[in-house]
């Protein structure tokens, strides 16, 4: 991987450059790797392979960003956890994934019981690991680098598997693209389980560019944050709408503020269009770019900001090919994509589904604008997208039929003008307990795949061909 | 303003097992009050009470808790 032998240079030729900083903690690109080192070795020790899955639980971080490099220099795979899951999300996971090895902090996890368990506060015994360039894995371009994974259609979360060669593809192009050089100094706020996160971890150390993480308290004080970016010096971000709408609405952003700042990227759900305006007005020397893609292209197109026509656009374009992605839109406006950085298939049950070659269907309905720009209209199927994160309805529709009494469910999204759309239920049963239901589904589904409001109903109601009324149910849960 | 506070609270930005139970110093932030539910408690509490929150105090340390949110609505309450 590119990223890997980037950094396997730079600790040799620029071993006091800084890599990454957390808080007060800094590490130059010499103490990283040598950090990186020491946790391979014990990966080594502890019997993982080249080609294992190693599931990861840390918090967004140095010590995990460490995990991630050591990993990928054993040969393995690195699967990234959201710390916040409920255990029976993330033990299904880790049996899905069919995880060899699981690193973490502390005690072994009471739903992992099979499998190697790290505890990275342990000490390796190893204090003294050297970087032995030799021993670094050289994996196939095929190979999987890593596995992310999401909600999925058939009620289960599935893997979305990433090869070294489409990690690389879009290193490169970011790297390209963005003019991204030794100077850049990053901020990273997005979890290793995004895909976002690519750009902070690998186009990163490509590039010699600086890394710093948002501390974590900052993601609730939108004033904060933005005296953080200034003081820390930030010259480029890739982060999520939903912050930058918390930041342009309430974040104290004025002319003159931010002056280091020469980039923003931004993806994972719509930007409204007025509260972009607002953002590029208040950032008049900033550019900004609207990244497009699901996770199983990462980013195939992008757009960037063009501010004389924001006034005039009901949307943000998601604009022209990115990362040599080529596109295809069906007769019903289905957007397919083919390309460098289209994932090898979906880790389901056990085992890699491996993609059929050729052009993969998005599930995003598009077309083309006269100027030959992609606009987004939206999914041809149920996904939900809220604050970023993408749903299946059939995931928590699955969830919720399993609680006592109830027959069936139905999960729509709601319109909303912060998260852009938020979950909400009609559910079907005898005898039911919405008290006893919200809090069985506290301990399935993440927080933000919880319904925020729910109605019982007698039945579904149907259409004359006999499939669910949505819109009527639409208008009932509306109401609430 | 506490029942008004609290039902909102409850109803639209965090999901706890009893309501009633949860007491006034108990952390929210533990309990599920994320960024964009501290958004909608802003904007809420802004329509609702007529007050004007500044940005910069837009933070953890008035929002941990319903106490401390109560508090702090107070502080702008002339």
């Amino acid at each position: 991987m590119l990223a890997v032998d980037s950094l396997l240079k730079y600790q040799a030729s620029s071993p006091e450059r800084v890599a990454f900083c957390e808080n007060e903690r800094v590490v130059d690109y010499r103490s990283f790797c040598l950090q990186v080192a020491s946790i391979s070795a014990r990966l080594v020790d502890d019997g993982v392979n080249p080609g294992d899955r190693v599931a990861l639980l840390l918090p967004r971080g140095i010590d995990a960003a460490c995990s991630i490099y050591a990993i990928l220099f054993v040969g393995a795979c690195y699967v990234p956890l959201d710390i916040k899951n409920p255990d029976l999300r993330l033990a299904f996971i880790v049996e899905d994934v069919q995880a060899d090895c699981l690193l973490g902090e502390g005690d072994r996890p009471a739903w992992y019981s099979s499998g190697i368990w790290i505890n990275l506060l342990e000490s390796s015994g190893d204090a003294t690991a050297k970087i032995d360039i030799e021993k670094v894995y050289c994996a196939a371009p095929e190979a999987l680098a890593a596995i992310l994974y999401t909600s999925g259609s058939t009620g289960n979360p599935k893997g979305v598997s990433i090869s070294h060669r489409a990690i690389d593809a879009f290193v490169q192009w970011t790297a390209e693209t963005f003019t991204i050089n030794g100077d850049e100094h990053i901020a990273s706020l997005a979890p290793f389980h995004f895909d976002l996160s690519l750009f902070d971890l690998f186009t990163s150390v490509y590039c010699a560019a600086k890394t710093s993480f948002v501390p974590q308290s900052l993601t609730l004080a939108p004033g904060k944050l933005v005296n953080w970016l200034e003081e820390q010096g930030i010259s480029s971000w890739y982060t999520v709408p939903s912050i930058l709408g918390f930041l342009t609405l309430r974040g104290g952003l004025k002319l003159g503020r931010l002056p280091a700042l020469k980039r923003i990227l931004f993806a994972g759900e719509l930007f409204s269009i007025e509260r972009l305006n607002k953002l590029a007005s208040l950032l008049p020397d900033v550019a900004l770019y609207n990244l497009f893609g699901p996770t199983e292209t990462n980013v195939c197109s992008y757009w960037l900001v063009d501010r004389a026509r924001l006034t005039e656009l009901k949307s943000s374009p998601i604009g022209g090919s990115a990362c040599g992605a080529s596109f295809k839109i069906d007769s019903g406006g289905e957007l397919l994509v083919d390309g460098p950085c289209v994932m090898s298939g979906y880790w389901q049950g056990g085992g890699l589904q491996k993609k059929e070659a050729g052009w993969y269907r998005t599930g995003d309905r598009v077309s083309e604008n006269e100027r030959g720009e992609l606009v987004y209209h939206g999914r041809i199927d149920r996904m939900i997208k809220s604050s970023g994160y993408r749903i299946e309805p059939a995931e928590v529709e699955l969830v919720i039929n399993h609680y006592d009494g109830v027959q069936e469910s139905l999960v729509l999204g709601k319109e909303d003008m912060i998260s852009g759309q938020r979950l909400v239920a009609a559910v079907v049963g005898e005898a039911l307990d919405m008290q006893g239901l919200k809090i069985y589904l506290k301990h399935h589904l993440p927080s933000y795949m919880q319904p925020y409001k729910m109605i019982f109903l007698d039945f579904l109601p149907l259409l004359s061909n006999g499939k669910v009324d949505i819109q009527k149910v639409k208008a009932q849960l509306e109401g609430l | 303003m506490n029942d008004v506070l609290k039902q909102f609270v409850f109803q639209e930005l965090v999901q706890v097992s009893d309501p009633k139970k949860f007491s006034d110093d108990e952390d929210l932030l533990e309990a599920g009050l994320d960024s964009m539910g501290i958004m909608r408690l802003v904007v809420f509490i802004e329509e609702t009470f007529g007050v004007t929150l500044p940005d910069d105090e837009i933070e953890p340390d008035n929002l941990q808790s319903l106490n401390r949110i109560i508090s702090w609505i107070e502080r702008h309450r002339s």
